[in-house]
């Protein structure tokens, strides 16, 4: 009785010892991303794309440039996700966990701003750098966080290219249009918009948010109607957005253009409504498409990085396992691995606060675009693609160097598109 | 300008009204005769959504074909959870069967998720489109107004003509009472609980054809709350009282738009959320069973 | 001696807030784990005061701790520019959240009490979502933009106070909130109140009959569990997360996991909550460790199943099998 306690007890220790020292010896072997993603609630949707996206680029690194060099050695990149269910408690729970047990060496904020605000002192206080490839609030880098860095834009730019677009191609359009739902982030966009079009000599006749969860939104539009806008900005979400676009088919509601936020860059938007989404558009931070690439990169003079896009999308591919092409949720998520593992080599080091200042000199090209922080940890050398849908598919329409197609203005109205007009130039 | 506007908002309201009714009368019918709330009711809504969804896009049926299959599929579903679980309940606390009909909720947003996926979808059924002058009204949105309105008819008829109509309508009134009488009550129940629930799918299919996008396996939420509100409208226990329960709410929401954008630095559109709420809240006080009832 | 007897129900109460607070000061890693199971069985013995006590479902109930949020994210960010108030505006916070959730619900018990069964539940949720649409309808502190405040608490308290006042401090807050609440359940239970909503619970009519004042007694348990709703939320969602935004601190979804907790435990129970909280909490959290994905759809048969199979709980299972023995004083 007392050998057999005694031989348990000292197998536990050896296994003990055995975790501990295999433990401290990998930490050494690879670099560990952590990520309290979300899979399941009402973020699913993005958290799905972002985790494939991580996935994707982490497969890059690993086989095509084999490892982050770090003291002239390779190390792989490891990734460790468990599913927040969209929900703050266990945004820190699972954050913890990473942090000290999973001794992980960047944590990789969840979906959505509020999300990103509840992780970042739990990270903030473990000296551990929190990269935000979800949260567009402005204002989570005003809050004074060292470790908090962004990929994603600022939500105040969401519309800004679409404004400058239209100016430059319709001098004429003057009455501008802002409905968006009543929510931190669209908010935000709005007042960015605002900010924007009054600066461009627009003339703002409408300016309405609707509440989030909205089924119905006749009165409103209605009343945008009555306003006689020549374009319309607006969105918030991606069944609001869908709800916006079909309603004003409904209320024979036309305009010059209409852009949406989030919904309508997404495939499920065009399916959903067919041709009533003829000539929609949509600002994206990244669409399949876009002109980013090794060349481009050197003719503008930055460092490129990273898988080209076609192989960014097979990659994903994989990581999903379904032939779904990635929308800017993945690719956003994907360039910050990216951005990670050049700051980390130019570092040389996996500290905490070596690795934030590497970040902060950091500027670089990927399949995603350009990439480059402000002081605060802010985004700002990203700049967003408007994307319009042209005979079913996504066409970049602007910025004019990144395009794939021309822009249509105006679009054709409800009554010729239920007639089978498409957008085409 | 303001008057054109504002007639226009009140005849959207009407049609809209009367899917929304037609949409709470499944809520309504299981708590008057099993005395129980179905939280999950907007998870009812969504299965008929996605009923119609797939018959539209793989066998190209119409949304109107998708009524009786849905109405079918909710009886089904019905009857498979009263026998489960609400069998249980019925006279348990308010706690069990709040919290039971809750986690069915959940768990038909889970399976769809797992069978459909978390997009929003959408199905395109062009109709045609009415143009009323002060407003323009899809034909989709006036079959769903008017297929509304009959089964609200049916219901009525069945109601009160026909042998277990009366005997569900005596087990409203006292259950005790109808036992002894000879109506079989645990049968009465389990009808009522089905017949409930083949509603609230079919009334699923009615507001797809209304508004047929959106369609994910989360979009039930709102219709929840927004059922609670018409069913109190109509007094709770009453299915055609929720019919006019809805149109009054589809004239307030589509109505008051208009009053709330007259002030100046509000958001009107959350207001007229607001304004639903403390109508459920006076009608709760004053009248709780309906502004309809005699009583 | 009686006296002290009185209290050996806490005891297994605090046994277990003890061993959860030693675990997460000493096994790394684990602290943010035992900050959201204290969140849970807080939130479980909150709600149990009321609806455990009188029977009544309050469905809105998460209304409460999105008031109290909001006492204490507008007192930080209307005083952060006052000079030299240090943890006094922390204080401040906490009794404008007590102010907050006090009078919502003296506004709602003094309406909507009058109602009963699911008829209450309805208005309660009224009630919830009705102010959160007036919040954002009527841009009231903020409207939906909401506040966010963690640079207001680094020039209150300073950088490092202010981190581990969010990381720390307010889950120790948590604790005693949901120790208070214990020490007031088993408070109530052995006085008037409890008698009386015990007869309430089973017979309401009857009670009234019998000359109990129903209603103040109602009354009392429905404010005091509202109290601590907004404690809670000035705590948790407050403190330790920075930001209010409106459809967040009024989502229903929190009433829910309340009510799973306190059915889990066992209704009416003093440790139920506790044992509740944990349960729910530890199965969410590793769930969502070993499964991601798939924690709603493994979860919502078992809720289930336990309301068919046993509707008492755990703790009222346990209660009636140790009905005659010596372990029957610590398990109420």
């Amino acid at each position: 009785m007392k050998k057999n306690s005694l031989t348990i007890i000292l197998s536990c220790v050896a296994v003990f010892c055995f975790c501990f020292l295999s433990n401290s010896f990998a930490a050494k072997k690879k670099i560990v991303i952590g990520h309290p993603a979300c899979l399941s609630g009402k973020y699913a949707k993005a958290g799905e794309q972002a985790v494939g996206g991580i996935k994707a680029c982490i497969d890059w690194v690993n086989t095509n440039y084999g490892g982050v060099t770090l003291d002239g050695k390779k190390v792989p990149l490891e990734y460790k996700y468990y599913d927040c269910e969209s929900k703050k408690e266990s945004v820190t729970s699972l954050l913890g966990r990473l942090i000290t047990v999973d001794k992980v060496n960047v944590v990789f904020a969840p979906y959505s701003s509020g999300l990103t605000l509840r992780g970042a002192p739990v990270s903030e206080s473990n000296r551990m750098l929190y990269m935000d490839h979800g949260g567009a609030n402005n204002k989570i880098f005003t809050q004074g966080f060292r470790y908090v860095v962004q990929t994603i834009g600022p939500a105040t730019a969401y519309h800004e290219g679409t404004l400058n677009m239209i100016h430059m191609t319709d001098p004429e359009a003057k009455r501008v249009a802002l409905a968006y739902e009543d929510s931190e982030f669209a908010k935000m966009v709005m007042e960015g918009a605002e900010t924007h079009a009054k600066k461009l000599g627009f003339e703002i006749v409408f300016k309405r948010t609707y509440p989030k969860g909205v089924t119905d939104l006749t009165p409103l539009l209605s009343a945008l109607k009555a306003s006689k806008p020549d374009f319309i900005l607006g969105g918030g979400h991606f069944e609001d957005g869908q709800l916006f676009n079909r309603q004003m088919a409904d209320l024979d509601i036309n305009s010059n253009a209409l852009s949406l936020i989030a919904a309508a860059t997404l495939p499920a938007f065009y399916e959903a409504l067919t041709s009533m989404a003829e000539g929609v558009m949509g600002p994206s931070h990244w669409e399949y498409g876009v002109k980013y690439s090794k060349s481009e990169a050197k003719k503008v003079g930055m460092e490129w990085i990273g898988p080209g896009q076609d192989e960014f999308v097979a990659l994903f591919k994989k990581a999903v396992g379904k032939d779904t092409i990635p929308d800017y949720h993945a690719a956003e998520a994907g360039a910050q691995v990216l951005a990670y593992v050049l700051a980390v080599e130019k570092a040389n080091s996996f500290d905490t606060d070596t690795v934030r200042k590497a970040l902060g000199d950091l500027t670089f090209m990927s399949f995603y675009g350009g990439w480059d922080i402000d002081d605060s940890g802010l985004q700002v050398g990203h700049s967003m693609v408007d994307v319009q849908w042209q005979d079913g598919k996504r066409i970049i329409v602007w910025p004019r160097e990144a395009r794939t197609g021309k822009l249509v203005y105006p679009i054709p109205t409800f009554a010729e598109k239920a007639k089978g007009k498409i957008a085409t130039p | 300008m303001f008057f054109e506007q504002i007639t226009g908002n009140l005849i959207q309201g009407l049609v809209l009204g009367s899917v929304y009714g037609m949409a709470t009368m499944g809520l309504s019918l299981i708590f008057g005769v099993l005395k129980i709330v179905n939280v999950g009711h907007g998870a009812f809504i969504m299965v008929g959504a996605f009923i119609t969804l797939w018959l539209f896009n793989t066998l190209g049926l119409s949304p109107i074909l998708a009524i009786p299959a849905a109405f079918a599929v909710g009886m089904l579903l019905g009857l498979l959870f009263y026998y489960t679980t609400m069998r249980r309940l019925i006279k348990a606390p308010e706690l069990a069967s709040l919290l039971a009909t809750f986690s069915i909720g959940i768990l038909l947003e889970e399976v769809i998720k797992l069978i459909f996926g978390s997009e929003f979808r959408g199905y395109n059924w062009a109709v045609g489109k009415l143009n009323l002058g002060v407003t323009v009204l899809p034909m989709s949105k006036l079959y769903a107004c008017i297929g509304s309105a009959i089964i609200a008819l049916l219901l009525y008829i069945w109601f009160n003509k026909t042998r277990a109509g009366t005997a569900m309508r005596s087990v409203v009134e006292d259950s005790e009472g109808a036992r002894v009488c000879g109506v079989n009550v645990d049968g009465t129940y389990a009808m009522s609980f089905a017949i409930g629930i083949g509603l609230t799918v079919v009334s699923g299919v009615l507001l797809t054809m209304f508004i047929p996008v959106g369609i994910n396996p989360y979009m039930g939420g709102g219709y929840t709350l927004k059922a609670f509100v018409i069913a109190v409208l109509g007094g709770l226990a009453s299915p055609y009282g929720a019919f006019f329960g809805g149109l009054v709410f589809g004239l307030i929401e589509n109505g008051s738009y208009m009053l709330f954008a007259l002030i100046p630095g509000v958001e009107p559109f959350a207001l007229t959320r607001f304004l639903s709420f403390v109508i459920l809240l006076i009608i709760l006080l004053i009248r709780p069973t309906g502004l309809l009832s005699t009583k | 001696m009686k006296t002290i007897s009185k209290y050996y129900p806490l005891l297994p109460v605090l046994a277990v807030y003890f061993i959860m607070f030693l675990v997460g000061k000493n096994v790394s890693g684990m602290w943010q784990l035992v900050a959201m199971l204290l969140f849970y069985c807080a939130l479980g013995q909150a709600f149990n005061i009321f609806l455990g006590m009188t029977g009544y479902v309050d469905f809105g109930y998460v209304a409460f701790m999105g008031v109290g949020t909001y006492g204490m994210a507008v007192t930080i960010t209307q005083l952060a520019h006052v000079e030299g108030l240090g943890f006094l505006v922390i204080t401040i916070g906490f009794l404008m959240a007590l102010l907050f959730s006090t009078l919502l619900s003296l506004a709602v018990g003094a309406v909507a009490l009058r109602l009963k069964g699911a008829y209450f539940a309805i208005a309660t949720i009224g009630v919830n979502e009705g102010l959160r649409f007036f919040i954002e309808g009527a841009r009231i502190w903020n409207g939906s933009e909401g506040l966010i405040f963690m640079a207001e608490l680094n020039q209150i308290l300073g950088r490092k106070t202010a981190s581990a006042l969010a990381t720390f401090w307010a889950d120790i807050m948590v604790l005693f909130i949901a120790m208070s609440a214990a020490y007031v359940t088993l408070l109530f239970m052995r006085s008037k109140i409890g008698y009386a909503l015990t007869a309430l619970r089973e017979d309401e009519e009857a009670a009234k009959v019998m000359g109990i004042n129903v209603t103040k007694y109602k009354i009392i348990a429905f404010i005091t569990s509202a109290c601590f709703a907004g404690l809670l939320g000035a705590a948790s969602w407050a403190l330790k997360t920075p930001y209010v935004f409106p459809p967040e601190v009024f989502e229903i979804h929190y009433t829910i996991e309340a009510i799973i907790i306190v059915l889990l435990g066992g209704a009416g129970t003093l440790l139920g909550p506790v044992i509740g909280g944990l349960i729910y909490g530890l199965s969410k959290y590793y769930l969502s460790i070993y499964m991601p994905g798939f924690q709603l759809l493994i979860f919502a048969p078992i809720i289930i199943v336990i309301i068919v199979i046993f509707p008492e709980g755990i703790i009222g299972m346990l209660k009636n099998r140790f009905k005659d023995t010596s372990l029957a004083r610590f398990i109420i």
